[in-house]
């Protein structure tokens, strides 16, 4: 057991489950699934298991991961589709009238043994617009038939992915570049991390505050400020969105009264907007707010990025103003 | 509005130039027909020639499966027929969609009379045709046009949905193109699983009118998947006429610019569909790729519902888009009665019999009507489950 990256972590979870399963199959489009440890181990997926499971070259083309990924998941063989950078929206269409539908407008007959892995950019400077975005799960947890996780750290990428890997259905596995530079310990062996269940961070009796990916990181990054502050915070990672574990978001609320829900999506219509929907009608007369990316597109320059990212000194600033 | 001509794609054309037959004029094609009589009709050549916009002959074809494609024709004719009556009659009150394929059985019936029972089949959404050719249970079929608990989708589908998976049936399909994305997947997990099975996509004439053929065709060539697409060409993409949606004449083109074996075929003629189609299953299952072929056709009743339909009269007319005149020369051409000819002359039937064959599908169609009318209706709080595999979703229409 040692820290990895997210990267490696991945691969080390689809290799695990691609020993177990002999059809397991991925379809991607650059990248060519290969990683090192930080010890040195080479995970190379197409040496170890070749044509066609996992093909060594492929086209740019997300309908043909999503949709020919669907059409092989159909037939009986669970398959990966690798969706690379910007959190695209091409195959959102085939997510939400096939993947998503297909189940139970069959009456049950299909199964979609379909995971998306979407590579996710986050804000980050530089990118602008199309390159920098965060979110797009929110509109995939929108669509009935369709599971999302999101891991904030290596370890709980691991434990998604063969969770994901072992579920009947079809999940959408959110995988933001920031967490690849996490540093936590990662088991070797194979874990499951159950989806739809919370991550409990930090016990705390002031406020509770919720984020999970990259919103994850910049909770965990404010700590040490909130800790010297005398602030008691309760940190719930919810992993999943959808199922989202709502009932340990509410349990805590009823604890601490307030909810700060962070977000790097953006404020109409976002995850945040869904928590604190649910926390209102679950625990009334919490106090509620939700720090989220604004109603804009992510543009280029540092100085305009940054002031929109919801990061660890905004974190520390609400936190403070809402226990006052 | 005159239809496009079947003019062309009397070659099968194969990747790199290469060419299945050196271009023979009508002339020289009737002259070998009529040079070469009985059973010596047979040959290799003729396969290879004929199809490919021209009728075909039955020699070689054993005579079970003749008789399969002409009671199977008459199954999906008389099964849409039933039910077209049914939802004019209104006793039953019918409601949803319904796209009509009669007309277009030869295709249906000519592409499956060449596959295996454990092939796939993605269709669209006229796929009455290619779910009973495929071996599809018209009491199911019944059932769900009824929404009833005895349907092939538990009544969560409708006519644009059916699926049966057992018998590779991966659903027909109320969007316009993920068929080719399917099927390509289809042929993807058969290389993965490493059997020889084959999977083909049905599409119409608009069906190459986004990108979709193009993924699925593309990525089935690069990865040389045992893939076929058939495009039922019927001219209308919905009321719009091919001239207006697509330069082409001829659909099969598509497959030159990926150097994909692709070719026309008498879309109304069920033999040369068959013949063409044999073709194609042998290069998948060789490993050699993909082939697309167009089956040049047409609809006799509306694209969806039954405007122009009236009790008891055969096919629609007073179409806005159409003439009248157009759609009763393709029923000129209608390839039952056409197969039937050909049986009763080539002494595979006699006329009594082939009559018979009809009567005794007709009243299985009825009794598939009557099992639909008697089934139990559904439960109205099941649209909760089959969302996910092992939970239900919550009833959130209730406020308090």
């Amino acid at each position: 057991m040692a820290p990895k990256p997210g990267n490696y972590a991945v691969l080390e979870a689809i290799q695990h489950e691609m020993r177990r399963d002999p059809h397991l199959t991925m379809l991607y489009e650059y990248q060519r699934p290969t990683a090192v440890s930080p010890t040195g181990t080479v995970i190379d997926l197409h040496a170890e298991f070749g044509e066609p499971r996992i093909p060594d070259w492929g086209p740019i083309d997300e309908e043909w991961f999503v949709g020919g990924g669907a059409g092989i998941a159909m037939t009986g063989v669970r398959t990966i589709a690798r969706v690379p950078s910007m959190c695209t929206l091409r195959c959102f269409e085939l997510v939400f009238n096939q993947v998503g539908k297909l189940r139970h407008m069959t009456g049950g007959q299909v199964n979609m043994p379909l995971v998306i892995w979407q590579d996710a950019s986050g804000r980050r400077p530089g990118s602008a617009g199309q390159h920098a975005d965060a979110g797009q799960e929110a509109l995939y947890a929108a669509i009935p038939g369709i599971k999302v996780v999101v891991p904030a750290n290596p370890h709980d990428a691991k434990g998604l992915m063969i969770a994901a890997l072992r579920d009947p259905d079809p999940v959408i596995f959110f995988h933001y570049s920031g967490i690849n530079s996490v540093s936590v310990d990662v088991p070797d062996e194979g874990y499951v991390i159950p989806i739809g269940e919370a991550a409990i961070r930090q016990e705390g009796t002031d406020i509770t505050l919720v984020g999970y990916g990259p919103a994850a990181i910049e909770i965990n990054k404010s700590l040490p400020d909130l800790a010297a502050a005398g602030i008691s915070a309760e940190v719930i990672d919810p992993r999943s969105i959808k199922p989202l574990p709502i009932e340990a978001i509410n349990a805590s609320v009823r604890k601490t009264g307030k909810l700060l829900v962070v977000d790097h999506g953006h404020e109409t219509l976002g995850t945040a907007s869904e928590i604190i929907a649910r926390v209102a009608m679950a625990v009334p007369g919490a106090k509620l707010a939700r720090s989220t990316f604004p109603d804009a597109p992510p543009p280029g320059a540092a100085e305009m990025i940054t002031w929109m990212t919801p990061d660890a000194p905004k974190i520390v600033d609400a936190v403070r103003k809402m226990v006052a | 509005m005159p239809r496009d001509e079947i003019d062309g794609g009397r070659t099968e054309h194969l990747p790199g130039g290469a060419e299945a037959k050196g271009g023979l004029s009508r002339r020289s094609f009737l002259q070998i027909a009529a040079g070469a009589t009985g059973a010596a009709m047979a040959t290799k050549a003729t396969v290879a020639r004929a199809g490919n916009g021209w009728s075909m002959g039955l020699e070689g074809v054993p005579r079970e499966k003749l008789l399969w494609m002409y009671e199977t024709m008459l199954k999906s004719r008389w099964w849409e027929e039933e039910m077209k009556e049914a939802f004019l009659a209104g006793k039953d009150g019918l409601y949803g969609a319904f796209h009509i394929s009669i007309g277009e059985e030869a295709s249906a019936v000519g592409v499956m009379a060449a596959l295996r029972e454990d092939d796939y089949i993605a269709s669209n959404h006229r796929g009455h045709a290619h779910l009973v050719a495929k071996g599809g249970d018209i009491d199911k079929m019944s059932g769900e046009l009824f929404f009833r608990s005895n349907g092939y989708n538990l009544g969560f589908g409708g006519s644009m949905h059916i699926t049966d998976v057992s018998k590779g049936i991966l659903g027909m399909n109320g969007i316009i193109g993920p068929q080719y994305l399917f099927a390509a997947g289809a042929g993807y997990s058969a290389k993965v699983r490493g059997t020889d099975q084959v999977a083909v996509a049905f599409g119409g004439d608009g069906s190459v009118n986004n990108g979709w053929y193009y993924s699925g065709l593309r990525n089935a060539a690069l990865y040389k998947l045992p893939m076929i697409a058939v495009i039922e060409n019927n001219g209308y993409q919905i009321s719009m006429p091919q001239a207006r949606t697509n330069n082409l004449v001829n659909l099969s083109q598509l497959g030159a610019g990926m150097d994909i074996p692709h070719e026309t075929v008498n879309g109304m003629d069920v033999l040369a569909v068959y013949a063409v189609t044999q073709r194609a299953v042998a290069r998948a299952r060789r490993g050699d790729g993909p082939t697309l072929i167009e089956a040049k056709n047409y609809r006799y009743y509306d694209h969806s519902g039954l405007a122009g339909a009236k009790p008891g009269v055969f096919g629609a007319f007073g179409l806005p888009y159409r003439s009248d005149s157009e759609n009763r020369a393709w029923m000129a051409e209608d390839p039952i009665p056409k197969l039937r000819r050909q049986l009763v002359a080539n002494a595979i039937l006699t006329d009594e019999e082939a009559t018979q064959i009809e009567d005794a599908v007709r009243a299985r169609v009825l009794q598939s009507l009557d099992t639909a009318r008697n089934a139990a209706r559904v439960a109205h709080d099941a649209a909760l489950s089959h969302v996910f595999a092992d939970t239900k979703v919550p009833a959130s229409q209730f406020a308090v």
